[in-house]
């Protein structure tokens, strides 16, 4: 079963973790540059939290991989992204029901790798 | 009469895979003889008054990994010992892709062809009520096989329900849908020959498109194959019935040649092809071939005239160990029998766990479940090939077999 791999890093990170997830055997990114909050309301570390809640610069990072690459993969970006202050990130796991690739008409593991 | 006897060919594969693996003799002797054997004796009231008496029997060959499982077949030509191959047979492919099944087979000497449906439905009524006790959802399940079909299912599922009182869909799989059979179980067989050559290609590094295809049988499995894989865009040029072939090198329309064939009765009623015979049509030029017929259709005596390069068997055996000997030399890649037609008996499986769950699924569902299934144990074999340097079949059953010597050891035995 294929499962896709959504997150939500610092942008500073990026490359390290093209780099390092290449290495571990992905086959494919997607990379967004998006705005958002969590639970830090948009504040950075040591910055007075008014009512206001604002929007930080974010990466979207999005992978899908065979769920046997899944915790390697985790563990990489993980690794790479532990700050221990907030802000960090969030990794989010999903299902995939199926992929298609849509030159071959290849379907499931087979339209990844 | 047989050339061979396919109760001493299982035994060879056996001991073959025995030696490859260095098997703890102890359990080599376990596996080597079936857990139980039933012959039972089944008067019919024919049509015309007359009682005829008829030979039955249901072999369990092991249920150290779960519940036997295993189709029942109608022919004349039935015999104790092929049921007992059979019944090893099933209990290596249900290991091969991971479900959690023993292996058994069951037979009745009959010719279905001379029965009228009444009297098969009191055939199939009076053989199970012989077997009664050995089968059941926990113990054995029966499926369709030769001459069977969803409705004698249905037959076995209300005797057995009938005689517990209460109705019990998961005691036979290959069910009508109405009574608690699975989506997806009747094109089952064929789209796990699909994942299996589909999977071959991208191992082979091929491309799927330019593969000319060529298919021996046009029931259940190789009909149902034409069409998906015609759908898939693949180019089939040649098919086959027990009548004959058909032959375009340009491609055949599958849809079409259903068309023809149920007007006409056979395949060769499509007109816009070349007739050929069976054996013609292994012969071919083409790139994958797929016997989906019967057992020993290549023989040491046409299987240097293969010119395929791959061949995917969708029917049990149809090709003997002296032509599997040829074809390995000639470098054809061959995937066998217990990875390639384990669609079937997966489904099946999935229409027990439906069954015993009282909760059905999607065809979707099904079709993709299937595909996980297929693809990871066609991984599995294709890793032990590799790293072993053996062929597809020694890899499914080394795989299979140490599977159950495994579940053998660890349970250890009793008392």
């Amino acid at each position: 079963m294929l499962k896709k791999i959504e997150c939500f890093l610092n942008p500073s990170r990026l490359d390290r973790i093209k780099d390092e997830l290449v290495k571990v055997g992905i086959e494919g990114m997607s990379v967004g540059e998006v705005k958002g909050f969590g639970r830090q309301r948009g504040y950075l570390e040591g910055e007075k939290i008014n009512k206001a809640v604002k929007f930080l610069p974010k990466i979207k990072v999005e992978i899908v991989v065979d769920e046997g690459m899944v915790e390697k993969v985790i563990d990489t970006i993980k690794e790479l992204c532990a700050t221990k202050t907030i802000g960090a990130g969030k990794i989010f796991i999903l299902p995939v029901e199926d992929a298609v690739r849509i030159r071959t008409a290849e379907v499931g593991k087979s339209a990844i790798y | 009469m047989r050339e061979f006897n396919p109760w001493y060919m299982a035994l060879k594969h056996l001991d073959e895979v025995a030696e490859k693996i260095n098997l703890d003799p102890n359990i080599h002797n376990i596996l080597k003889k079936p857990k139980r054997i039933l012959t039972v004796s089944i008067p019919i009231r024919m049509d015309d008054g007359r009682i005829e008496v008829f030979t039955g029997f249901r072999v369990q060959h092991n249920i150290t990994r779960g519940p036997a499982k295993g189709g029942i077949r109608y022919h004349p030509q039935v015999t104790l010992d092929e049921i007992k191959a059979l019944a090893m047979l099933m209990t290596w492919k249900c290991a091969v892709v991971g479900i959690p099944y023993g292996g058994a087979k069951g037979g009745i000497i009959c010719d279905p062809k001379r029965l009228s449906s009444g009297e098969i439905e009191r055939l199939t009524r009076r053989y199970i009520s012989e077997i009664i006790s050995i089968i059941g959802p926990e113990k054995d399940i029966p499926a369709p096989d030769i001459n069977t079909n969803p409705q004698i299912m249905a037959w076995i599922m209300d005797t057995y329900s009938m005689d517990k009182g209460y109705s019990v869909p998961g005691v036979v799989t290959g069910k009508p849908i109405s009574i608690g059979g699975s989506l997806g179980r009747n094109t089952a067989t064929a789209r796990g020959v699909m994942f299996a050559l589909m999977n071959t290609i991208k191992k082979l590094n091929l491309n799927f498109s330019q593969q000319k295809i060529a298919i021996q049988g046009f029931g259940n499995v190789g009909g149902n194959l034409a069409r998906i894989l015609q759908k898939e865009n693949c180019k089939i040029i040649a098919v086959s019935d027990i009548k004959g072939g058909i032959y375009n090198p340009k491609g055949l329309d599958c849809f079409k040649v259903s068309e023809a064939l149920e007007k006409t009765g056979s395949v060769t009623g499509f007109n816009n092809g070349e007739q050929i015979t069976n054996k013609e049509l292994l012969s071919l030029n083409c790139d994958i071939l797929v016997p989906a017929a019967i057992e020993n259709q290549i023989t040491k005596e046409n299987a240097d005239k293969v010119r395929a390069k791959i061949i995917i068997e969708a029917a049990n055996a149809p090709i003997t160990p002296e032509a599997d000997k040829i074809l390995n030399e000639k470098g054809i890649f061959i995937v066998p029998d217990i990875l390639a037609n384990a669609g079937g008996v997966t489904v099946s499986y999935f229409e027990w766990v439906q069954g015993l769950q009282s909760y059905f699924w999607t065809e979707r569902e099904v079709n993709l479940k299937l595909r996980d299934i297929m693809e990871k144990a066609f991984e599995n074999v294709w890793r032990i090939s590799q790293e072993r340097k053996v062929d597809m079949r020694m890899a499914a059953y080394i795989l299979a077999v140490s599977r159950v010597a495994e579940a053998t050891r660890i349970r250890g035995l009793y008392p």
